[in-house]
């Protein structure tokens, strides 16, 4: 039995209150100066066994009414018989986490936490409320209200099938806020069942402080999460970065930039047998990982001159999370690497120009387009990967600024320059400031970058960029929220942001590559690998074989015309490739999917604050039924105790006295 | 200051019981004539019975009358009026305080022997006081208003002290009352009626006749408590601690069985048996009393 107010459980002590009162009433009871005492002796010892025992009784139902009391106000939940006996809300809302870490599976039993979430909810609701209930389930990957006629469909409708999606937990508590306003569905029960990974939850997403403001504004919603935290047991994953083909003259192979990763305290080499199917012929390699991660880049797996498009999947053995053991991917002669740099400035726009157009990749074609700023709408849209705009930032509404939105929707990345004179508009939620001249003092150093990921990060042998060897001497400050890449010394803030726009690749350098700036064109090589990263980025979106996340929207508004390659269903929310004429989509989990951070409770206990929940956290061994709220049946029993206290205390009949005959007949002899 | 000590002596309620006197309801044997009978035969005016003349016997009264009639010689007898020796048996039991200040058991249990006192006096009967505790006060019977005075005075300075001494006490008095006489016990009774009854038994077997004014009060017969309680024994025992809301049915049963063991004690000793409840007037209990006693004449 778990308590929604556990903290009032330490008023339980309070239950032996009647036996305190008892005994102070025991010892302070009033004096009586008795005669008769003959009398009472005797009735005493008629009474003692019976009395004795009834006195007993009549405390234990005090006693029991009393703990009763703060049993209801700590609102007990139970679940099995108990939970029977709890209320009925009008409608179960299940909002289920279908994101791809949910398969994570007990590997005793087989049975992954949506299974066993899904199994247990379903017990626990046709326990606790049968059908006396509405019961509607929104899934993470549709998001939309399904009716369900009895709470077995929960394990057998194709809406609770595992995905290889992520979830955007916010969004699905945004559905649920539509349905309980949109169907005024009563006292509603909304049942979470997730495995609390950070990477769904975004407890820093704002949705969330708004979504509290309308719950708390709404009678009658209790939330139950229902939560599985536990990570998989000596687990392996594997994702690639990238895959490009290259072709020489003697032969042909696939480059990969893969990783496997793991996640256990105190890492013991473990030799891998790591299996590539590439259309449909596998070959078998052993790696050895020795640390969390094993990242191989540029792994060359060749294959034959004559292919020039196919797909494939590299796969771990199986183990407690089957669903990050595979991975797809797809590849294509590579199409042209198209760039457009928007600036008035030829100063500053040559850099960037023979930056991009340098080939990084003597197999690709590098092509850039220079535009002025007036010149911007001819961006050819369609190949361009990445857009450099060293502009002013166009106004939210302008056509220039919607196809900018377009473009980073597709998967393309943009890199803005700061403009001469930047004014406070804003785009993608990020803005420039005003410029710092540090032209006069000594120019200054980057502090701090981040060099684990994204565009600073380390290249392939695991050196370091020469980013600390860069000198500002110029700098925009960047307003706005977005993940700082790199910060330049001495507090002048970020120099280089990403956007927290969802999905977009877009990037805000604070400074200009020109030497009045800085010395990113002098030194070259930083600019060159953050430009080409930016571009490669784009790239990936560009061409017949791309990759993409698993989700509802992967295939666009017809994934009618896409054809799994292999016999697998559910696509586009499974892992898998699917053709469609000469176009190759490879759809895998989102990378987050594979991030081990799980919510932590005060986290969760401040996205729901001022909130009526609770939260269960079950493992996936727990074979016990869930529960429900059941302050009722203690309500029950103290109104059952405090009748039988008042039953045993109700004085028995009253005899009348039987003395005044017997006085009479004596007397009368 | 007599006066005071004998407040417990109202003037007007011995005024109209003068009127009604009081009756041994045996014979009794006096040391001087008076209202009560004898067991011996006398020279009172009340005609006894008819014997037959045997040698010794005084020939003046032999009834000359029946000679003549029968030519035989009837020695004609009368009854001997004697007075009556009444011995006041007071329980004075620390469970003789029950009650408020100034009415307590003992207190109703002074006026009725006290007044019973004065009534036999006044009729020339002696008047005995013994007090059952644990230090016995004895006043042997003897008549005249010095001695009543002894008495009241006495009766007036005893307290209810100690524990009950009842039974040693009655068989006590009942080897040291020489004479018949009117025993009148006024106790509160709170001993076993097996062992009262063998006390009674005593006292019967030593001719005396009994009176006993069983002191109650109504609280005492219905428990009727609405709280629990510590109930302290008057007598120097323990307390009780009860709820007479699990008690009071219990109680009122062993009331039902003592009160019923009593009744049989009535009927098989022949006592003069009354129960009094300390809120009835002390006046009503004597009259009750004297009344009771007045002998039926047919009868006699």
């Amino acid at each position: 039995m778990t308590f929604l107010q556990p903290a009032l459980l330490a008023a339980l002590p309070l239950a032996a209150l009647p036996v305190v009162i008892h005994l102070i009433h025991l010892y302070r009871r009033r004096q009586v100066k008795w005669a008769a005492m003959m009398f009472l002796r005797m009735a005493q010892r008629m009474n003692k066994g019976l009395s004795r025992l009834r006195q007993i009784l009549i405390l234990a139902l005090r006693v029991l009414a009393v703990a009763a009391i703060i049993f209801v106000v700590t609102r007990p939940l139970a679940g099995g018989w108990l939970g029977l006996t709890g209320g009925a809300p009008d409608t179960v809302l299940v909002l289920l986490d279908r994101s791809a870490s949910m398969e994570q599976k007990n590997t005793a039993t087989g049975v992954s936490k949506r299974a066993a979430g899904l199994s247990n909810l379903a017990k626990a609701i046709k326990d606790a409320v049968g059908t006396r209930s509405r019961l509607v389930l929104i899934d993470s990957a549709l998001g939309k209200p399904v009716d369900l006629g009895k709470a077995d469909d929960l394990t057998s409708l194709p809406q609770t099938e595992a995905t290889d999606t992520e979830a955007d937990m916010p969004g699905l508590m945004q559905a649920a806020l539509d349905y309980i306003t949109t169907n005024k569905s009563g006292r509603t029960d909304v049942w979470v069942l997730s495995d609390l990974q950070q990477s769904d939850w975004e407890p820093s997403d704002g949705r969330w402080g708004t979504l509290r403001s309308a719950f708390l504004t709404m009678q009658g919603v209790r939330f139950h999460l229902l939560c599985y935290p536990q990570p998989a047991q000596d687990d392996l994953g594997v994702t690639i970065d990238h895959v490009t083909r290259h072709e020489t003259s003697d032969k042909a192979e696939l480059q990969l930039d893969l990783r496997i990763t793991r996640h256990v305290d105190k890492p013991q080499p473990l030799e891998v047998p790591l299996r590539f199917v590439i259309n449909g012929v596998a070959t078998t390699m052993k790696v050895t990982i020795k640390e969390n991660d094993l990242v191989m880049q540029a792994l060359s797996i060749p294959i034959s001159k004559t292919v020039k498009r196919g797909w494939g999947r590299v796969e771990l053995p199986d183990d407690a999370w089957a669903g990050n053991n595979v991975f797809y991917f797809v590849f294509d002669e590579p199409p042209a690497m198209h760039s457009a740099i928007v600036s008035d400035d030829e100063a500053e726009s040559g850099p960037l120009n023979a930056a991009l157009s340098a080939a990084a990749d003597p197999s690709r074609k590098y092509v850039t387009t220079l535009l002025s700023a007036r010149r911007a709408a001819e961006i050819p849209w369609e190949d361009t990967a990445l857009i450099v705009w060293q502009a002013p930032l166009p106004k939210p509404g302008d056509a220039i600024a919607r196809q900018l939105s377009d473009h980073v929707a597709a998967g393309r990345t943009i890199l803005f320059l700061p403009p001469e004179s930047p004014d406070n508009t804003r785009i993608f939620g990020l803005g420039w400031a005003s410029w710092k001249d540090e032209s006069h003092d000594k120019p200054r150093n980057v502090e701090w970058w981040r060099n684990d990921s994204d565009l600073l990060a380390n290249t392939r042998d695991g050196s370091a960029l020469q980013v600390g060897s860069l000198e500002i001497s110029r700098f925009c400050g960047i307003e706005g929220d977005g993940v700082p890449l790199a910060r330049v010394a001495g507090g002048l803030g970020p120099l280089l942001m990403r956007s927290l726009d969802r999905g977009g690749n877009v990037y805000f350098l604070g400074t200009l590559p020109g030497p009045g700036s800085s010395s990113l064109a002098r030194d070259g090589v930083v600019m060159f690998a953050l430009l080409h990263r930016a571009l490669n980025e784009g790239a990936t979106s560009l061409g017949k074989a791309q990759q993409r996340f698993a989700s509802a929207n992967a295939l666009g508004a017809d994934p009618s015309k896409w054809k799994p390659v292999e016999q697998k269903a559910s696509l586009p929310l499974r892992a898998g490739v699917v053709a469609s004429g000469d176009n190759l989509i490879a759809l895998n989990r989102p990378p987050g999917e594979d991030q081990p951070q799980v919510l932590s409770m005060p986290a969760l206990d401040e996205l729901f604050a001022g909130l009526d929940f609770h939260v269960l956290t079950n493992t996936l061994e727990d074979g016990h039924t869930l529960t429900n709220e059941v302050w009722r049946t203690f309500l029950l029993a103290m109104a059952v105790a405090l009748l039988g206290e008042a039953l045993l205390c109700m004085p028995g009949k009253r005899e009348v006295p039987v003395v005044k005959s017997s006085m009479g007949a004596a007397a009368e002899k | 200051m007599a006066g005071d000590r004998r407040s417990f002596l109202e003037p007007a309620v011995l005024a109209r019981l003068m009127a009604l006197p009081l009756h041994a309801r045996h014979a009794m044997l006096g040391s001087v004539s008076g209202k009560h009978r004898s067991p011996v035969r006398g020279s009172s005016l009340e005609f006894a019975q008819y014997r037959k003349y045997v040698p010794g016997d005084d020939t003046r009264r032999l009834d000359w009358r029946t000679w003549g009639r029968s030519d035989r010689f009837y020695i004609k007898e009368f009854e001997a009026d004697t007075n009556l020796r009444i011995c006041l048996l007071i329980d004075t039991s620390g469970s003789m305080g029950y009650g408020p200040a100034g009415a307590t058991r003992l207190d109703y249990a002074r006026r009725l022997a006290g007044t019973l006192a004065y009534l036999a006096a006044q009729q020339g009967d002696a008047v005995g006081l013994w007090s059952l505790a644990e230090k016995p006060l004895e006043i042997q019977a003897r008549r005249g208003a010095t001695h009543l005075g002894l008495v009241l005075d006495q009766m007036a300075g005893i307290e209810p002290v100690g524990g009950t001494t009842l039974l040693t006490a009655l068989h006590d008095a009942a080897e040291k009352i020489r004479q018949r006489a009117l025993v009148v016990v006024l106790s509160d009774l709170f001993v076993p009626p097996a062992e009262l009854k063998s006390a009674v038994q005593h006292l019967r077997f030593r001719k005396h006749d009994i009176a006993m004014f069983h002191l109650l009060d109504q609280k005492e017969i219905d428990f009727d408590f609405d709280r629990p309680a510590r109930f302290i024994d008057m007598e120097g025992g323990e307390a009780v601690m009860a709820d007479p809301s699990l008690i009071a049915r219990n109680y009122r049963i062993a009331v039902k069985q003592y009160m019923e063991e009593m009744n049989e004690l009535v009927r098989t000793t022949g006592i003069d048996y009354h129960l009094v409840k300390l809120h009835e007037r002390y006046e009503d209990v004597l009259v009750r009393f004297l009344l009771g006693r007045i002998p039926n004449r047919k009868g006699r």
